[in-house]
């Protein structure tokens, strides 16, 4: 695709990638678990929250937490505390599975019935372009309506294929500027 | 030779000034030709504002002058031709009495026929000609609505043709005028407070007039039909709402229940001493004080960041300031608010302008703070204007009807949109904490004005607190007006304090 930034930030624009920014929103959205993995309350919390059912346990352990019944028992009674690694696993488990989780619901609520959702995009940052060098990149709206595969992607944990969804799916409605808004400052949305 | 020519014309210009009609006749004169003040501006070369102002009063000069007289004297001559054409041409319809054939007993030049049948101005349907510019039916009998102006068969004598068009076959002649208002063209009869009533008709229909019922459900619908009144309000609007800016960190939530580090001013203050002797303290209650604050300086979009001392006015957003140092705080509160700690701190907009105003020529109560950092962006008052004049409006009605449960409903609508604008999650689609805060900010710094000018009018204030609660000591009437619209006050309380200087008066209320 021309319109693909090669080499971004060549001379001083900060921003992050456009799918980036969706699954940041999105990870919002979802509404994790606010306190930390470190605290005791944010680990028995996830912990509760990967052990309500077969199902959750059984996806965590897909998602890469494989300990046994034993260990788990023991973390849960708080006679031993998960070493650093597994704090890092079973959080990034608990995201794992929240996503999946609420992967179904969020796809309704953004969709609307096929209405769609808004979506503000905010331009790249240019504070650090050498004046000549700068151009006018405007603050864009616009409405998607499929967000199937992009929050599919999403809670699959597969950043390429949210990458794909959002820069070869969405992003070209914007016009034959689309390019300037790969990589964005923020990307905002409701659901 | 030419030096001379110049110097004459311009001596024929000094002094010699177009005569202009007054400005009530100016307006009136531009009304009646159903011009809009657009296009009269386009074609003198003016913006409308400026037609506005002379339409107001103020007088032209120099080209413009001339030309806006050229103008009128030419409105004014063709209206004169207008009127005076009625009775012209009625002399010959009434001779013929009645023929269907245009009988123009005008200029010839001035009835033009249309190829392409236009919306007679009279009556709005098809009309094949045109009379001094207007399209409209010669034959009054195919114009459904008689006008005025319309010439028409007498069926009396000539003599009583001035009245004759209000009693003769016109069904509703006064209901035209009022249908048709003048130079307001193709305006929505139906405005944003509408959405409020018919919510609340709907909400009782739908309950068969239970009202608390009807209350129920109206305030759980309070936050989202807020949203929706304010995407009404938008419509057509220079600057749309930008709900999802990215935020600075300064603007997050440090923990999920916890605070960020926007300091909003809020005012606890209650005076260490009163003055000797018992007095007759009166809590007032400001009205509507966040509706009012959503009139206040709005940030548009993303914040961004800069150093510096300089406050721009086109700007608006949060900046980091040491206060200045407050040396009243014996008779009128800090406008900082009760603050502990000493140093910079994190203050909105409202506040900063506050003090910038409080340390001005005007007042001089204050040194003016220091701002080191801000995050701004271009402001304007009137994001939030119509939605306020709307909810304002319905609150007003609301008030005057005795209607209570739309009262509430309009008092959930501003007051939960404003408490949810930002990181909370009863309402996604505005995402401003910024505005939040400054809308806030805006209610204590409007509380903070009252007392000042309650202090000005030597009543003693006693106590001011959260956004609308003000005590003072002596006849407030004259200061404030009493009510329940958003200019007025109302009395929350009435006790008696202070036998002696030293008795503190929190604990009498």
């Amino acid at each position: 695709m021309p319109e693909k930034n090669i080499d971004f930030g060549k001379f001083g624009a900060s921003g992050i990638k456009g799918s980036d920014a969706v699954a940041r929103q999105l990870d919002r959205l979802a509404g994790h678990i606010a306190t930390p993995v470190t605290v005791k309350r944010g680990l028995m919390a996830r912990l509760h929250y990967l052990t309500t059912s077969d199902r959750a346990w059984q996806a965590a352990k897909d998602a890469g937490l494989a300990v046994s019944d034993r260990t788990l028992k023991a973390w849960m009674q708080g006679t031993r505390r998960p070493s650093k690694a597994n704090l890092e696993r079973i959080d990034a488990a608990y995201r794992a599975v929240r996503r999946r989780n609420v992967a179904r619901h969020l796809t309704a609520r953004l969709n609307r019935e096929g209405r769609g959702t808004r979506v503000e995009i905010h331009p790249l940052d240019q504070s650090g372009v050498a004046r000549q060098l700068q151009r006018v990149v405007a603050h864009r709206t616009m409405n998607v309506r499929r967000w199937d595969k992009i929050v599919g992607s999403w809670a699959a944990g597969d950043h390429q294929g949210l990458d794909e969804a959002w820069t070869a799916d969405v992003l070209p409605d914007l016009g034959s500027q689309w390019g300037q808004y790969e990589y964005v400052k923020n990307i905002g949305f409701a659901a | 030779m030419s030096d001379f020519d110049a110097i004459d014309s311009l001596l024929d210009a000094v002094g010699h000034e177009a005569e202009l009609p007054p400005h009530q006749v100016r307006r009136e004169l531009r009304e009646r030709a159903r011009l809009s003040k657009a296009q009269v501006a386009r074609a003198l070369g003016v913006s409308p504002s400026t037609l506005s102002g002379w339409e107001g009063g103020r007088d032209p000069a120099g080209e413009a002058r001339t030309k806006y007289a050229y103008l009128l004297d030419g409105l004014n001559a063709k209206l004169a031709t207008e009127i005076e054409a009625e009775p012209a041409e009625e002399q010959p319809v009434a001779a013929v009495t009645s023929t269907s054939s245009p009988v123009p007993g005008q200029d010839e030049d001035d009835v033009e026929l249309l190829a392409v049948p236009e919306p007679c101005v009279l009556c709005g349907r098809p009309a094949e000609q045109r009379v001094a510019g207007f399209a409209q039916h010669l034959d009054p009998s195919d114009c459904q609505t008689t006008p005025v102006e319309t010439p028409k068969p007498p069926p009396t004598a000539p003599s009583v043709q001035a009245q004759e068009p209000r009693t003769a076959h016109s069904p509703r002649p006064a209901g035209r005028k009022d249908t048709v208002p003048r130079g307001r063209a193709f305006q929505e009869s139906s405005g944003p407070a509408d959405l409020i009533h018919e919510a609340v008709h709907a909400a009782l229909a739908e309950h068969r007039g239970d009202v608390e019922a009807a209350s129920a459900v109206l305030l759980k619908r309070a936050i989202p039909d807020a949203m929706r009144l304010l995407d009404e309000t938008r419509k057509g609007a220079r600057y749309d709402v930008i709900a999802h800016p990215q935020i600075p960190d300064i603007l997050r939530k440090q923990t999920s229940k916890g605070a960020d580090q926007i300091w909003e001013a809020r005012p606890k203050w209650t005076r260490t001493e009163l003055p000797p002797g018992k007095h007759e303290v009166t809590a007032l209650d400001i009205n509507g004080a966040y509706l009012s604050a959503l009139k206040t300086h709005l940030p548009l979009g993303q914040l961004e960041h800069s150093t510096g001392f300089a406050h721009d006015r086109r700007r608006a957003g949060v900046h980091l300031i040491t206060p200045p140092a407050w040396d009243h705080d014996a008779v009128l509160p800090n406008p900082i608010g009760q603050r502990d700690e000493p140093g910079p701190l994190w203050v909105t907009e409202p506040t900063l302008r506050l003090l910038l105003r409080l340390s001005g020529p005007k007042h001089r109560l204050c040194k003016p703070p220091e701002i080191h950092e801000s995050y701004t962006s271009g402001a304007t008052e009137n994001l939030l204007e119509k939605f306020r004049i709307a909810l304002k409006d319905a609150r007003d009605t609301a008030i005057a009807d005795g209607d209570e449960l739309t009262l509430e409903y309009v008092k959930a609508m501003y007051s939960k949109f404003v408490s949810t604008m930002g990181e909370s999650n009863y309402n996604r689609e505005l995402y401003r904490p910024d505005w939040m805060h400054i809308i806030r900010s805006q209610a204590f710094a409007n509380l903070w004005m009252k007392a000042l000018k309650a202090h000005d009018a030597s009543l003693t204030v006693v106590r001011a607190m959260g956004t609308d609660e003000l005590h003072v000591i002596g006849d407030w009437r004259r200061v404030f007006p009493e009510g329940r619209s958003v200019t007025e006050v109302k009395v929350k309380d009435a006790y008696s304090a202070g036998t002696d200087a030293e008795a503190g008066t929190g604990e009498e209320q």
